[in-house]
């Protein structure tokens, strides 16, 4: 028989047993329309409502009302999930669906941790490198060495790189060169060129200083020519994203205290993030210590602060860059950017002004590429799938593919690889950042 | 990977399989069936969530002869069965009673043919309503019916339920685009109907569609496709009061003017879609906001335009203006498209009703309405498909407070019997499905009920196809009865 849903209690029974589940006024807020649905890579590819956002919400609600366990079902389909935040943008009632899942897999990852490889493998890079930067940099130097020693051709020349899986061994093919981290070569203050508009700090980021410490040089060099006093806090740490994505909240919470100290202790106007995950974690921090008397206030400041770099330029003004840049380029949407910041035009206005730029949009531009933090890592066979229409959607004779993103750009860049093709991948500031070298140049 | 989760689910639970389980993977494979508890929750509810119930198992068949081996083999053992699309129905048509089987058309999702030269589209039964208009718009063609789901919801669920949309004033709704259907029988046979415009005989198109799966499941569906007008202009007008909005409503289409859609949204529903995702700054203070969009001949516009503004401007309209860009216009529908879900913004839980009643009654009509609000101490919001006189009163409620639930669905019978009592109809769009079973009295005496399902036997004699929809049961429920006793 079916039943007439009444009253029913959402928390006497509730499944959730640990602390800091899912917020029941987020939950409540669905109504069940659906809007979602098509907007969801995950539904888009599978069909199933589990691996929908209001199935997801759905189950989230079963569990606060004991109908479902924390068990294969429910982490399945809250793992599945890219965070991608394309839910949110759909959603008529501002349905917070990417804190929801973060929260859910909070729960999730406390009552089934992971064993195993994966636990260990888990444990050492989110608990045991990222939040330490100097054991990161070493893991840099060793990559490094692997590149430049002869290592890495001695390794793909051999066959040595076929134990890894398939996703790995691609990823291992488009490695960028690693150089030294910014914040190790560059000062605590890098000064204005010419009269000082504006004290800003710089997240300089954990990957993204590893893989990409030529964006963040770029991203300095624009920030400075343009008037601004750049701060790197020595003591800032990884953003805490890819905990917080796998489930580790309290790793995540502890990463956001210390950044938080650290930013707030360098006394400037904005904090710039170049990296799309990373800014949209930032900005999230109130919400993540919403439950911290301590911090709670201060996270809330802080966050106000933060803003990517292309939306930062764009509305504190920044010199139009006469150097020219003859290419024609289109521009991905970093879900991070477009979903959980909502930052699209910025970005497609910065590059668009750089003379020489054709602009050519990518069809379905904020679909997630399947990068998703460690998705690609994690979930590889939907990250493929994700990656191999994105890839066919890259518009003909483009030259350059930019984005906000460093997640994005690596999942790009070994879709490029895949397909044989030659598209260059690069961040937004790069490209501005070349206009103004040819300046000196002409 | 998902293939192979479903896989291990079946792994796991080897030793629960029963023979029906079984034949069903025969047919669709290990991929492509849900039967474990957990994994069936998801599916206790489309878009009406106040009544939830198990289905017995989910099966996504791919082909239309895979959706026909399943019905037979259901049939033979009288299994009844749920066809669903996107779920996003407003009246429970793919919610389970409990124990059915859902034949989920979600893979089944091919647009099959585009036929400009004979203006029709052939798409399979989950393939998405925009998608449709996506993948013709560059030629200049459009699919018409547009219900506020369309970016999400199946022309498959369009055809069961008849969907309508804000541009079925001028246009029509589902049925009025539909030129044949490939059918699968609650027996398992597959059947074509209609294809050419006309056909003799019985019109089993029309009977077919909005029959909200209960005389089959649709697997084709071959539609029409219209030319985009050469322009159209849409017009915003805020009143200060909600009579003189609906005074212009019935002024407009008096004046001859046959808008292509025609908008209303109430304080209520305004304040909902301002704190939603789509905001267009209407002021706080406002009590009704009309949306008037007219299409044609690029000639012909302006006078419309121009009459329709001065209808407004009679009737005391405080602001009234036509979209200035494209952007602004997409920016209006937007909000409008949203609010229902919207309604999350001020409340956990919302009821939507499908009222239609005569244009001319509109203000008496809601009068009513407001009394009912106060009655049952629950706010209602007013969003309506004003030009043809489809209200959508929704209810908002709190399922966590005990009695609300009661009393709203209470609410929502007791508007639907002022439609009625005022010569309209208790669905214009959303269906009847689990929602208003009982509310079918309100309009069809128990003679009138009696020879519809008669005409349902004919088709679905075993009542195993979407049973216990539609249609009033002998023995109501208890719960239902507990519901009406509360309403009084």
């Amino acid at each position: 028989m079916s039943r007439l849903v009444a009253a029913e209690p959402e928390t006497r029974n509730s499944n959730y047993i640990f602390e800091d589940p899912p917020d029941e006024d987020k939950f409540s807020a669905c109504v069940h329309c659906g809007m979602c649905l098509e907007a969801c890579p995950t539904y888009q590819e599978t069909g199933l409502e589990q691996h929908s956002p209001r199935g997801r919400v759905h189950l989230i609600k079963s569990v606060a009302e004991g109908k479902m366990t924390l068990g294969e079902v429910f982490s399945d389909s809250v793992f599945q999930c890219l965070d991608c935040r394309a839910c949110e943008t759909a959603c008529p009632a501002n349905v917070q669906v990417g804190t929801l899942i973060e929260q859910a897999r909070g729960q999730v990852r406390q009552a089934m941790p992971l064993r195993g490889w994966k636990g260990l493998l888990s444990r050492i890079f989110l608990r045991g490198i990222f939040p330490y930067p100097r054991r990161l940099f070493f893991l840099g130097t060793l990559l490094k060495f692997y590149q430049k020693s002869g290592l890495q051709w001695f390794c793909r020349k051999t066959g040595l790189l076929r134990i890894l899986p398939d996703h790995l061994r691609q990823m291992e093919a488009v490695l960028p060169k690693v150089n030294k981290p910014v914040i190790t070569r560059y000062p605590a203050v890098v000064p204005a060129e010419g009269e000082t508009r504006k004290k800003v700090a710089m997240l300089t980021g954990c990957v993204m200083d590893v893989m990409f410490s030529d964006i963040n040089e770029a991203t300095i060099r624009v920030l400075t020519r343009n008037g601004y006093e750049v701060h790197l806090p020595r003591q800032q740490k990884c953003c805490g994203a890819l905990q917080l994505h796998a489930g580790d909240r309290e790793k995540a919470k502890q990463l956001a205290r210390q950044n938080i100290d650290a930013f707030l202790a360098a006394d400037v106007d904005h904090v710039i993030v170049n990296a799309a995950g990373c800014g949209a974690a930032l900005r999230e921090y109130g919400e993540l210590l919403h439950n911290d008397p301590e911090y709670k206030e201060k996270a809330k400041n802080f966050s106000e602060k933060v803003v990517d770099v292309a939306k930062f330029l764009h509305d504190n003004g920044y010199r139009k860059p006469t150097g020219r840049v003859e290419k024609r380029i289109t521009y991905h949407d970093a879900c991070h950017l477009a979903h959980a910041q909502g930052i699209r035009f910025e970005p497609r206005k910065l590059l668009k002004e750089i003379p020489g730029i054709e602009l050519v949009e990518l069809p379905d531009a904020d679909r997630c590429c399947g990068s998703a933090g460690i998705y690609n890592i994690t979930n590889p066979e939907m990250a493929s799938r994700l990656l191999q229409k994105k890839i066919a959607s890259i518009p003909d004779q483009v030259e350059l593919v930019t984005m906000g993103n460093p997640g994005c750009m690596l999942q790009m860049a070994m879709g490029v690889h895949q397909h044989h093709r030659k598209e260059q991948v690069v961040h937004t500031v790069q490209v501005l950042d070349w206009a103004y070298q040819r300046e000196t140049e002409q | 990977m998902f293939g192979k989760r479903l896989k291990m689910a079946a792994k796991k639970a080897k030793r629960k399989k029963d023979k029906l389980i079984e034949s069903l993977i025969a047919v669709v494979g290990e991929d492509a069936i849900y039967y474990e508890h957990e994994d069936l929750l998801a599916y206790e509810c489309d878009g009406y969530v106040i009544h939830k119930g198990l289905p017995r198992a989910v099966v996504f068949p791919s082909t239309t002869e895979e959706v026909s081996q399943i019905v037979k083999i259901l049939h033979a053992q009288k299994i009844p069965f749920i066809p669903r699309g996107a779920g996003t129905g407003l009246s429970g048509g793919a919610t389970p009673m409990g124990g059915e089987v859902i034949i989920s058309l979600v893979r089944m999702k091919q647009l099959l043919e585009v036929d400009f030269e004979n203006r029709r589209a052939v798409v399979q039964p989950g393939f998405v309503n925009l998608k449709l208009t996506n993948a013709i718009a560059e030629k200049g063609y459009y699919y018409v019916p547009d219900p506020s789901s369309q970016r999400t919801c199946t022309i498959g669920g369009n055809v069961g339920e008849n969907a309508g949309g804000a541009h079925c004033l001028k246009y029509g709704v589902t049925t009025n685009h539909v030129l044949g259907l490939e059918v699968v029988l609650p027996d398992g046979e597959i059947v074509n109907i209609g294809g050419i415009p006309d056909m003799p005989g019985y019109d089993l198109l029309g009977l077919l569609t909005g029959s909200e799966g209960t005389l089959g499941i649709v697997t084709k569906i071959t539609v029409k496709i219209l030319k985009q007008p050469e322009a159209q202009e849409t017009v915003c007008a805020l009143f200060d009061r909600v009579e003189d909005a609906s005074h212009t409503v019935s002024d407009i289409i008096s004046a001859g003017i046959i808008p292509a859609a025609l908008e209303m949204m109430d304080k209520i529903a305004i304040e909902g879609v301002e704190k939603g995702n789509y905001p267009v700054g209407y002021p706080k203070d406002l009590a009704a906001v009309l949306l008037i969009e007219v299409d044609g001949i690029k000639e012909g516009i302006p006078e419309q335009i121009e009459k329709i503004i001065q209808i407004c401007q009679n009737r005391n309209v405080r602001e009234v203006r036509v979209a200035s860009s494209e952007a602004e216009r997409q920016a209006w529908w937007n909000n409008r498209k949203q609010a229902f879900g919207a309604m999350g913004t001020i409340s956990p839980d919302y009821l939507v009703q499908d009222g239609v009643i005569p244009r001319s009654k509109l203000p008496e009509v809601l009068e009513k309405v407001a009394q009912i609000s106060s009655k049952y101490g629950l706010r209602i919001a007013n969003v309506f498909h004003a030009g043809d006189g489809n209200l959508h009163p929704l209810i908002l409620f709190d399922s966590r407070v005990p009695g609300d639930t009661e009393k709203a669905v209470a609410a929502g019978s007791e508007i639907l019997k002022v439609c009625a009592d005022v010569g309209g109809s208790i669905t214009g769009e959303h269906g009847v499905g689990i929602e208003k079973k009982e509310e079918m009295r309100f309009i069809f005496n128990d003679e009138e009920i009696a020879l519809q399902v008669s005409i349902r036997d004919v088709f679905n004699p075993e009542n195993l196809c979407n049973p216990d929809k539609l249609f009033p049961t002998a023995s109501r429920c208890a719960e239902v009865k507990a519901v009406k006793r509360a309403s009084g």
